[in-house]
């Protein structure tokens, strides 16, 4: 799943979001749905926050607070194109 | 929000509750500084700041409570103001800062006043600033105070996202209130804890938050982060996850048991309107981590990472809540341990071109230990907090903690599974293996024999051994031992045989013992009490050469054994030549009863028993001048030390005529008469020693104790009775005697009472089940090593294989397994805890028996005390405790299990007490176990349930109680006691599903009326009369007395539940009610006036009892309502009785009360002298907390009814002093508290001003104990023959 990650945060995509989450929650990427509540598909904060914290660390700007309010990947990839903006 | 306000959220109540509960305490603030090193732009700083705190609505909040309880306000004029403050002008600014920073964190704040939140920038210099933070935790929690962080380094640096609305939160909270997502959180977390485990503690004591903590901070070491990192990833967890599965590991290896249940703060952020909302909206999810060593780490911390994913998933629910739902109340029961709270992100302050630093100040409360963990292995490092509870932890233990967990941590990331990983840091365990044994001596390499001999060789002429009148030279002593050796030598006695001693303590049996040691052969003492088959199996086993013995024996020996009287005259001998033995060969065998009670033979040899007695010489400086009394029988090895450690050093040996031993007068006469300077006791021998008057002022050099643990009330009792010095030694049969030593001195305040240090060449090691050394404070098995280990079990292999091995820790060295459970003290003295066998399991939890019985023998009424686990009724193990009186004293169970009460935990009272005359003691003066009779339960009398519920009842009483009782038996009396009863109201609340208080079953104590309550209850579940609080309950079983009813009347509480025990005394003749207060309900109004308060009980009183005469009661406040009542009834007043009540015009000179004095005086209703309590902080959280612990009755109310009772105390004392007696023309019954009142000026005689006749009554007790035994003994009949009398006049019965 490594080479799957995106490398910059240029490269995120929504599709390679869902990849990523899939693989934390041990899931196949169709299984996340675009709208699904990431807590019901049983991802948790320290989980969230590990993953936030990647995506930072590839040059997201958005802090953790935004991205826990609405824990869906449709939320967060706005998330992610806004801080591009 | 408009002005009415709104609810608190669940987060922000229980720090609400929390704060009013002890409204002195500042833990409840949080607070940090920032240091800003650098060119800050202050004026833009300070606007950031005041930006920040525009967006933080849930920082501008006031409080008030009402009568629906607290609500909140957002106020503009709460919200918080930046402050500048310079220190440029002082000539220390570094220190002025921290000092006013220190202050303001130690200054609590109240809640409804404001001033919540502090925000502070201190000016140091050009180009150093602090920022300070402080914000009360019912205003944010450590994620909110992050966000606040950031939120000004944005604005700073301009831009960012604003914070969300506070009213978000809010409404999310209202949300889930009743929620089905609630319901489904609550059926989760009922499911998780409906086993209700007993939390371990890493430290005994309560758990609950003081005014301060201590705080120890390690960085962690990079390759600590790396290898975190790198597990993380192998295991598929996130490091967080990783740590707090790792610190439950660390917990269970001190505190024992099959799982860690630790508190793990919750953010409750992810998914959350709160997500970006400074607020208070944390969480303690309790998580039971299961504890496999053998498990593979990776498998493990999964499995710990599943565990704390499912507790966040339903995070929300509040584990006050759950607290509630369990009834785990109060600070003895907890839900979870220490806090484990990962802090991954937390970012430091980013502000353009500036270097900060974080210094956090406080989080909040610390009830235990807190772990915290915060930083980033990946980027800066990764940092350890240890904050501890001052109450249970000192700074030391907490650095010492912090630096075990570090290295933990380090090993554990690298191991294949935790067992693998050690529990002590090299240093300790180089401290606790080697530098607590370095007890190397150099100690001449030979036998006892040549000892012997080179001694009675000396000097011929000194008398050596002593007997009555008879006394031995060693002249003589060396002849006569010498010849028969060249006996036994003929007979074929050499090194490796074992000759077998049959003799009662006399001259012969010393010159036997000698004589074979000579030969070269093994001692086997023989007590010829005991059964013969045993005697046979001994034999047997042994297979002794020959059996010495005196000829009038015969009959009690077994036979097949070859035999040789020692009171014939024999010769023969003369020419063998005898072989002396080597230090390895045997030269004692001693049986001791094995736990199959198959006796075991253990061979010890030479070498050993040499290092112990000249270890022993040296050490006491034994010398000539001693006379060391044989007393102990020779088949218990205390004896060999006080046989032969005078024949080696030239000390004269005394003996004590046989059975002389077990009669401590006798003994007092040898000592005197003999000269003894050195004797032996077994603890409880001692004791019994103690009690004989004529030991009073005894002097002389030195006692030593073994055999039995010595209680540190012994060890007092010996210093206050006798001059001499004490030593407590420890050593079993598998030894040499002793390994160990502790000079129990008179300054000694040691409790209990080490086993001390190690003796020469000896080595003492406390081990975990894996043979891992543990810390000092845990409890852990205690194993031997070094010269005086045993060569083994005569006969048996696979025994010793299974107790004797090599010493892993000093190679070529053997090991003894004690089988003893001990623990070091920090300063390197061992303590011994009990068998491993004497330690039991009741409810899951640990329990060293030993620990109960050292309590038991704090009690001045106590002698001794043992405690066993035996078998209840339904097979679960119940603790069982018997005691001797001490002198002139008559213990009472109620009495002792009350004492204990404040000592120990609940699952620690023992089910039963029995007092017996003596314990029993086996030949070797040890205590006998088997032998105590079996726990006295008295049998079930009366009518036994019938129909459903009184059914159902019985089988809780049952269980609560450990027997069956009738269905009109009172609970109390049948061996309840407060704690079983709020036991028992658990029980009933979960099978009924109603709402029933502690008081419920105080005032309903029979399985009969508990049912007609429970049934009326269930018919109309409102009923106020389910907690026992209701303005008139009933006191006692009622078996239909048709006497007129006794009225007692509240004391200055408000409850009546203490006129319980009077209720009994009187045996139900007449119905007892007990009338309180209706400030109970805190929504209740407060009677005006004391005469009001009387107007509203006789209303009460009336329906009862609608005629005279009424018979009226008071204690304390009490006697003064009833003297009001009285007033009003006039001619149809029968008993006024006033227990040690004072007319009101005494209390109106004191001063006014204190803030504190109502949680006196509920210590005083809780009959305790809250003088007397100088280590008991005077706030409600440590009172309530106490009175829990010690298992208080007024302990069990729930936080509303002590809400009611603190009111009432307060508005009794304003009453009090507000009223005017009016006359009662009839006669008051006084009871003086004739004891502790001298000081207070307080006299009944004070009365005669407002009653037509005074009797004083008076009562050996202080004021608190008037209601309870045997201060009832003395008022009880006279409170009847005065009601009797009464009712003669009144209703004309006949005399």
């Amino acid at each position: 799943m490594g080479e799957e990650r995106a490398r910059s945060a240029a490269e995120l995509t929504l599709e390679s979001m869902r990849r990523e989450i899939a693989a934390l929650l041990h899931d196949d990427p169709e299984e996340i749905g675009t709208d699904d509540s990431l807590i019901d598909l049983g991802l948790d904060s320290m989980r969230a926050m590990a993953l936030v914290r990647r995506w930072q660390e590839i040059g997201v700007r958005a802090e953790f607070s935004a991205f826990a309010a609405t824990p869906t990947l449709a939320h967060w990839w706005d998330v992610v194109q806004r801080s591009r903006g | 929000m408009q002005d009415v306000g709104r609810p608190l959220t669940g987060a922000q109540e229980g720090l609400w509750f929390a704060q009013r509960l002890d409204p002195a305490n500042p833990i409840f603030l949080t607070g940090q500084a920032i240091v800003i090193d650098g060119l800050l732009d202050r004026a833009r700083f300070v606007a950031a700041l005041d930006g920040a705190m525009q967006e933080a609505d849930g920082l501008a909040l006031r409080f008030a409570d009402g009568p629906d309880g607290p609500r909140q306000w957002l106020d503009e004029a709460a919200r918080p103001r930046p402050e500048l403050v310079d220190l440029r002008h002082l000539p220390d600014p570094e220190a002025a800062w921290r000092a006013a920073v220190d202050a303001d964190m130690a200054t609590p704040v109240d809640l409804e006043a404001g001033g919540l939140v502090a925000q502070r920038l201190f000016v140091l210099s050009r180009e150093r600033h602090v920022w300070y933070q402080r914000i009360h935790h019912l205003l944010v929690d450590g994620y909110g105070t992050d966000l606040l962080t950031r939120r000004v380094g944005q604005l700073y640096a301009g831009g960012g996202e604003p914070f969300g609305p506070f009213s978000a939160v809010l409404a999310e909270a209202a949300a889930y209130r009743g929620s089905e997502r609630e319901a489904a959180d609550h059926r989760f977390w009922l499911e998780m804890f409906g086993d209700r485990p007993d939390v371990a503690p890493m430290a005994q004591g309560p758990a609950v938050s003081g005014h301060r903590f201590h705080r120890v901070a390690r960085p962690l070491d990079p390759v600590l982060a790396a290898r975190l990192l790198a597990r993380a990833e192998a295991a598929g967890v996130t490091w967080p996850d990783v740590l707090a599965a790792l610190v439950a590991a660390y917990v269970q290896r001190h505190a024992g048991g099959p799982e860690a249940i630790l508190g793990v703060p919750h953010m409750g952020r992810f998914g959350s309107a709160a997500a970006n909302v400074p607020a208070m909206v944390m969480n303690v999810l309790p998580v039971r981590f299961a504890i496999d060593e053998e498990q593979g780490l990776d498998a493990f911390l999964a499995g710990a990472a599943r565990a704390l994913r499912q507790a966040r998933r339903h995070g929300r629910y509040r584990s006050e809540q759950l607290r509630r739902d369990l009834g785990l109340l109060g600070g003895s029961r907890r839900l979870h341990g220490p806090l484990v709270n990962v802090l991954p992100f937390e970012a430091p302050l980013v502000l353009d071109g500036l270097e900060t630093e974080l210094i956090v100040l406080g989080t909040g409360p610390v009830d235990d230990l807190t772990f915290t963990f915060r930083g980033d292995p990946a980027g800066a490092g990764l940092r350890l907090e240890l904050d501890s509870n001052p109450g249970l932890f000192d700074l030391a233990a907490t650095e010492v903690q912090a630096d075990r967990l570090a290295c933990f941590l380090q090993n554990a990331l690298a191991a294949e599974r935790l067992a693998d990983v050690p529990t002590l840091t090299p240093a300790e365990a180089r401290h606790w293996l080697v530098e607590v044994n370095q007890t190397a001596h150099p100690v001449e390499d030979t036998t006892l024999t040549a000892l012997i001999e080179r001694q009675l060789a000396a000097d011929p002429r000194a008398p050596a051994v002593r007997f009555g009148e008879l006394v031995l030279d060693r002249g003589a002593l060396d002849r006569q031992s010498g010849r028969l050796a060249g006996r036994l030598a003929a007979m074929g006695v050499g090194p490796g045989s074992v000759v077998a001693v049959a003799l009662p303590r006399s001259l012969e049996l010393i010159v036997a013992l000698t004589a074979i040691l000579r030969a070269g052969g093994a001692y086997l003492p023989l007590d010829l009490a005991q059964p013969k088959e045993r005697l046979r199996r001994m034999l047997a086993t042994a297979a002794p050469s020959l059996v010495l013995t005196f000829s009038d024996q015969h009959d009690r020996l077994p036979d097949g054994w070859p035999l040789l009287d020692l009171d014939r005259a024999e010769d023969g001998g003369e020419g063998a030549t005898v072989r002396p033995p080597a230090p390895g060969d045997a030269a004692y065998v001693i049986f001791t009863s094995g736990s199959t009670g198959e006796p075991k033979g253990v061979v010890n040899e030479h070498a050993g028993i040499v290092n112990r007695l000249c270890w022993m010489q040296a050490h006491y400086r034994i010398s000539p001048g001693d006379r060391i009394l044989q007393k102990t029988p020779v088949t218990f090895d205390v004896s060999v030390w006080e046989l032969f450690l005078p024949l080696i050093s030239g000390a004269e040996l005394v003996i004590a005529p046989p059975e002389a031993h077990k009669d401590p007068a006798w003994l007092v006469r040898i000592i005197k008469e003999q000269g003894v300077t050195t004797l032996h006791f077994v603890p409880s021998m001692l004791a019994a020693f103690l009690e004989e008057p004529a030991c009073r002022g005894l002097r002389l050099r030195q006692v030593f104790c073994s055999g039995e643990e010595l209680p540190a009330a012994l060890r007092d009792r010996f210093h206050a009775r006798m001059g001499a010095e004490l030593h407590n030694l420890y050593g079993p049969t598998e030894a040499a005697v002793d390994v160990s030593y502790w000079p129990a001195g008179p300054e000694d305040r040691s409790s209990p009472v080490p086993i001390g240090f190690p003796v020469w060449n000896t080595a003492l090691y406390v081990l975990d089940e894996r043979m891992r050394p543990v810390p000092p404070g845990v409890a852990g098995h205690l194993h031997l090593g070094g010269r005086q280990i045993a060569r083994g079990y005569l006969g048996r292999p696979d025994l010793t294989a299974e107790r004797f091995g090599p010493d892993p820790f000093r190679p070529g060295e053997r090991l003894y397994r004690t089988g003893d459970l001990a623990r070091w003290r920090p300063d390197g003295a061992c303590e011994f805890l009990g068998r491993s066998d004497h330690q039991v399991k009741i409810r899951g939890l640990r329990i060293e028996l030993g620990e109960i019985e050292a309590a038991l023998q704090a009690c001045p009424e106590v002698g001794q005390a043992v405690v066993l686990a035996r078998a209840g009724n339904d097979g679960e193990p119940v603790l069982a405790a018997y005691v001797t009186p001490a002198a002139g004293t008559v213990p009472e169970p109620a009495t002792l299990r009350a004492e204990l009460g404040r000592h120990l935990p609940d699952y620690m009272l023992p089910a039963s007490f029995m007092v017996l005359a003596s314990l029993p003691t086996n030949a070797n003066g040890k205590l006998d176990r088997a032998a105590l009779p079996a726990p006295e339960l008295a049998p079930a009398a009366g009518r036994a349930a019938e129909g459903f519920a009184e059914e159902r009842l019985a089988r809780l009483f049952a269980e609560v109680l450990g027997r069956e009782v009738g269905a009109e038996d009172d609970f109390f009396l049948a061996g309840g006691h407060s704690l079983l009863a709020v036991r028992l109201a658990r029980r009933i609340r979960a099978e009924w599903g109603l709402e029933v208080g502690l008081g419920l079953v105080f005032e309903h104590p029979t399985i009969a009326r508990l049912a007609r309550q429970l049934e009326l209850m269930a018919a109309a579940p409102d009923a106020r009369s389910g907690n026992g609080l209701g303005p008139c309950i009933r006191l006692g079983a009622d078996r239909g007395g048709e006497l007129p009813p006794l009225f007692c009347i509240h004391p200055a509480g408000g409850i009546a539940w203490c006129y319980g025990g009077l209720a009994r005394a009187l045996g139900g003749s007449r119905p007892v009610f007990g009338l309180q207060a209706d400030g109970l309900d805190p929504v209740a109004p407060l009677p005006a006036s004391l005469d009001e308060m009387a107007e509203t009980y006789l209303a009460r009183i009336r329906p009862i009892r609608p005629d005279g005469p009424i018979h009226l009661l008071g204690w304390s406040v009490g006697g003064i309502v009833a003297q009001a009542i009285a007033a009003r009834l006039g001619a149809e007043a029968g008993l006024l009785a006033m227990l040690d009540s004072y007319p009101c015009e005494r209390w109106r000179e004191e001063p006014p009360p204190a803030a504190d004095a109502a949680l006196k005086a509920l210590l005083y209703i809780a009959g305790q002298d809250p003088e007397r309590m100088a280590g008991l902080e005077l706030t409600r959280d440590a009172v309530v907390g106490f009175l829990r612990d010690s298992g208080h009755a007024l302990g069990g109310l729930d936080d509303r009814a002590l809400d009611g009772v603190l009111r009432v105390v307060a508005a009794n004392d304003r009453l009090v002093r507000g009223h005017w007696h009016r006359p009662f023309a009839g006669r008051l019954d006084h009871f003086r508290a004739t004891e502790g009142n001298e000081t207070r000026g307080l006299d009944p005689l004070a009365w005669r001003s407002h009653v037509g006749q005074l009797v004083v009554h008076d009562v050996r007790s202080v004021h608190g104990h008037m209601l309870t035994e045997p201060a009832l003994g003395r008022i009880v009949p006279v409170l009847e023959a005065r009601m009797a009398e009464v009712e003669r006049v009144c209703l004309a019965l006949p005399a």
